[in-house]
């Protein structure tokens, strides 16, 4: 269950989440985005959204807590420009999974996402929300094994919990995923 | 009385003789003040409760049924995860009860080591109230300040345990590893730092009046209520009571450390905020004693490669930065549990909202349930 | 004002053996001798009654188990019980079951505690497997219900009279019952 040296956040590199159908059914919703195209205004778009994008309020477990650790004083999130913690879905338009999923509120995570307004990302923080994490065993009988079970993934962060620099990362790595572009310099691991 | 003839009354759009109609408000699952994914579900009649159901589960993770399907020495990671915020305590509880079943001995070192933490991730767990709860008060900047100072003990902890949040630290018969000279003078350096800082936040936030106007004679929890509902920590001491399992049933080293149990007897949402502010100030003055107390010597001790308890039920119970957290296990000679039963504190605590919660206005509600300080998977564990 | 062990095994040997005084266990009440002894991890427990068969109830030793009474009580006997320690002035600590699948038994158990003094006891009754069905305790101690709701959910354990027995910690629709020894997984 521990991780000592934290893997980078890996990044779901399948194109930005165009309007999807409801997962599951099998019939995806026709894909409007690909058929008009302003590029240069896209652009700009993208690169308004990637540097304000504001998270859901929404904790599940422990992870939640470094989650609020990476909004509060020493980490800071807000100079990546994404302090602006929503408690509506409607306002919010990245959804930070922190933490496990059951099936008791299964349904209720996926009406939260199924609430938030295009464009929308999701970050899987923690391993929890990455496969079920430490609560999956033979038999088990309450954990979804990994919130992309119900809805497309954009960043994963592993960790048990990832540290708030982790998940600052993911958040650069969301930010690359909209623009294309890496707003940081990549530091390699000493 | 009218209210007690509602109280079956779930459903919406019930008609009061005085003309009024109630409805049903679900809080939750996601909603920020629950702190976490718990539901209640509110018949209001306008901005007044009638009746609040907690609706719990929803972060249910099978932690009872996980100790029967590893060792007893894999269960360990998962003691942390039940009340992140205090995983020394959760640690400390099972791995007492393991120690105590299975006969094992723990050198001193490692007693006070495991004190020193315990108390530094209890203040770190207040903190984390601190801010939470004013947050819910519509106070922001009280949480900035208090995790400010948390990182502190969070450095402090993962410089000795490898994590910030979820320590595993604890180990059948010791601990992990022992602490540098490092450690022990940041932990001197943290108490000379944060003495200040809780006379800091008197003045800044418990002394303002919108503060106390919003707690004072809010949500009264007395000490029948308590009993009858087995709520512990901060609520039954703010009812009048000192019941602190460091006290009461002493374990570990405390017996030999002088600190004080913080009572108040007001019932208030004011009195378990003031127990908890005070109890802050004790641990500083536990970890101070236990650092100056610290024996030199190993910090583990002879234990089997695969521990076995013998067969036989045994039970633990600690002081959590909730209340009573107590471990039950139940042992059939293997090396695998039978069965291991959490009694969780904030189970027992949310227990009496329901009661407690009867004819409030909604906000102080919301007040009274932050002054109960739920973890909400330590309610569904 | 603080129950001694002596005083609380009396009252529990007077309830559960079926001599005639069944039920008169309220009078002892004020015959306790209030001794202080607050703050010893360990109260000197006194050699437990050794007649012959064992005794429904005994004092054990706190320091190994860490509860100082235990007691084992037929379904009838949990309510008088119940009553006994709520006029000492105990408080619930917790209503859990341990499936012995085995021997074909669910076993409840029950923790109580005392908010000032050292005292933890416990209550324990085994009912055959099938159909485990014992009363509820919830109107002595309104706790006991969540506890109990609990139990319901983990081992599918019957509290007669209970208010509400509904899915509490697994979700509405939840038809089975995970801690039993045989269960194999959700659908
Ligand atoms: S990944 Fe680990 S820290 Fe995060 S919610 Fe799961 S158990 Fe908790």
């Amino acid at each position: 269950m521990e991780t000592p040296d934290q893997p980078s956040p890996q990044v779901n590199s399948a194109p930005n989440p165009t309007p999807t159908g409801p997962v599951g059914d099998g019939e995806p919703a026709p894909d409007c985005s690909s058929i008009v195209r302003f590029a240069k205004l896209d652009e700009l778009l993208a690169l308004g959204r990637a540097n304000s994008l504001w998270p859901l309020t929404f904790g599940l477990a422990c992870c939640a807590i470094e989650m609020m650790a990476a909004g509060a004083s020493r980490f800071d999130i807000s100079r990546f420009g994404a302090e602006v913690f929503r408690p509506s879905p409607r306002q919010a338009d990245v959804m930070i999974v922190a933490g496990t999923i059951n099936r008791k509120m299964a349904l209720a995570v996926k009406t939260l996402y199924d609430q938030m307004p295009e464009p929308k990302w999701v970050i899987a923080l923690g391993n929890c929300a990455i496969s079920g994490g430490p609560f999956v065993f033979p038999g088990q009988y309450a954990v979804v094994e990994g919130v992309d079970k119900l809805f497309p993934v954009d960043v994963y962060v592993p960790g048990c919990p990832p540290r708030p620099e982790a998940l600052i990362e993911g958040i650069l790595a969301l930010e690359e995923k909209i623009t294309g572009k890496r707003r940081w310099p990549r530091v390699p691991p000493q | 009385m009218l209210l007690e003839k509602l109280q079956s009354a779930v459903g919406a759009g019930v008609i009061l003789p005085d003309g009024h109609e109630t409805f049903v408000l679900n809080l939750g699952p996601q909603h920020p003040a629950t702190h976490g994914v718990l539901r209640v579900k509110l018949t209001m009649d306008g901005e007044y409760i009638l009746r609040a159901e907690p609706v719990p589960g929803y972060i249910h993770r099978m932690q009872e049924k996980m100790g029967e399907n590893r060792s007893w020495s894999k269960y360990l990671p998962n003691t942390s995860r039940i009340d992140y915020l205090s995983a020394m305590t959760y640690t400390h509880a099972y791995v007492l009860v393991v120690e105590r079943a299975a006969g094992i001995e723990v050198p001193p070192r490692a007693e006070y080591l495991r004190v020193i933490t315990s108390e530094l991730n209890r203040i770190s767990s207040h903190l984390v109230w601190f801010g939470a709860f004013l947050l819910d008060l519509g106070g922001f900047t009280p949480l900035l300040y208090a995790f400010d100072d948390r990182e502190k003990i969070l450095d402090l902890l993962e410089s000795v345990t490898g994590s910030r949040l979820t320590y595993c630290y604890y180990r059948f018969g010791g601990l992990c590893n022992d602490v540098d000279a490092e450690f022990l003078t940041g932990a001197r350096e943290f108490v000379a730092y944060m003495r200040p800082r809780l006379a800091m936040y008197r003045q800044l936030v418990t002394d303002n009046i919108i503060l106390r106007k919003r707690l004072e004679g809010i949500g009264r929890i007395d000490a029948e209520l308590c009993r009858k509902y087995g709520a512990t920590g901060p609520v039954i001491r703010g009812a009048g009571v000192a019941n602190d399992v460091r006290r009461v049933e002493p374990y570990s080293v405390y017996p030999l450390l002088d600190f004080k149990i913080p009572v108040y007897s007001e019932c208030d949402c004011m009195a378990r905020y003031l127990v908890r502010m005070d109890e802050m100030e004790q641990s500083l003055r536990i970890v101070e004693q236990a650092i100056a107390q610290l024996p030199e010597g190993p910090v583990m001790g002879k234990v089997p490669r695969v521990v076995k308890v013998p067969a036989g039920d045994y039970y633990h119970a600690v002081e959590a930065a909730r209340g009573r957290f107590a471990i039950r296990i139940v042992s059939d000679g293997k090396e695998i549990p039978y069965r291991i039963k959490l009694r969780t504190p904030s189970f027992s605590n949310l227990s009496l909202f329901e009661e407690a919660s009867r004819g409030m206005m909604l906000p102080d509600a919301l007040a009274l349930m932050g002054s109960l300080d739920l973890v909400i998977p330590d309610i569904d564990r | 004002m603080t129950p001694t062990l002596d005083e609380l095994n009396q009252a529990f040997l007077r309830l559960l053996t079926p001599a005639p005084a069944l039920g008169t266990a309220c009078e002892m009440h004020d015959a306790t001798s209030c001794e202080g002894k607050g703050v010893s991890p360990n109260p000197a427990p006194t050699p437990p009654p050794t007649s012959a068969p064992v005794p429904p109830c005994r004092i054990v030793e706190g320091k190994t188990k860490g509860y100082h009474f235990d007691a084992d009580l037929a379904p009838d006997q949990i309510v008088p019980a119940g009553r006994l320690l709520d006029e000492r002035g105990f408080a619930i600590d917790a209503v859990t079951g341990v499936d012995w699948l085995a021997a074909g038994q669910m076993e409840i158990v029950y923790d109580f505690y005392h908010p000032v003094s050292v005292l933890h006891v416990v209550l324990r009754c085994r009912v055959p497997r099938e159909g485990a069905e014992v009363p509820t305790l919830s109107e002595v101690f309104p706790g006991a219900n969540w506890h109990e709701r609990e139990t319901h959910d983990f081992f599918g354990i019957r509290f007669t009279g209970h208010p509400d027995l509904s899915p509490f910690l697994l979700p509405e629709d939840a038809d089975y019952h995970p801690l039993r020894k045989d269960f194999t997984g959700a659908a």
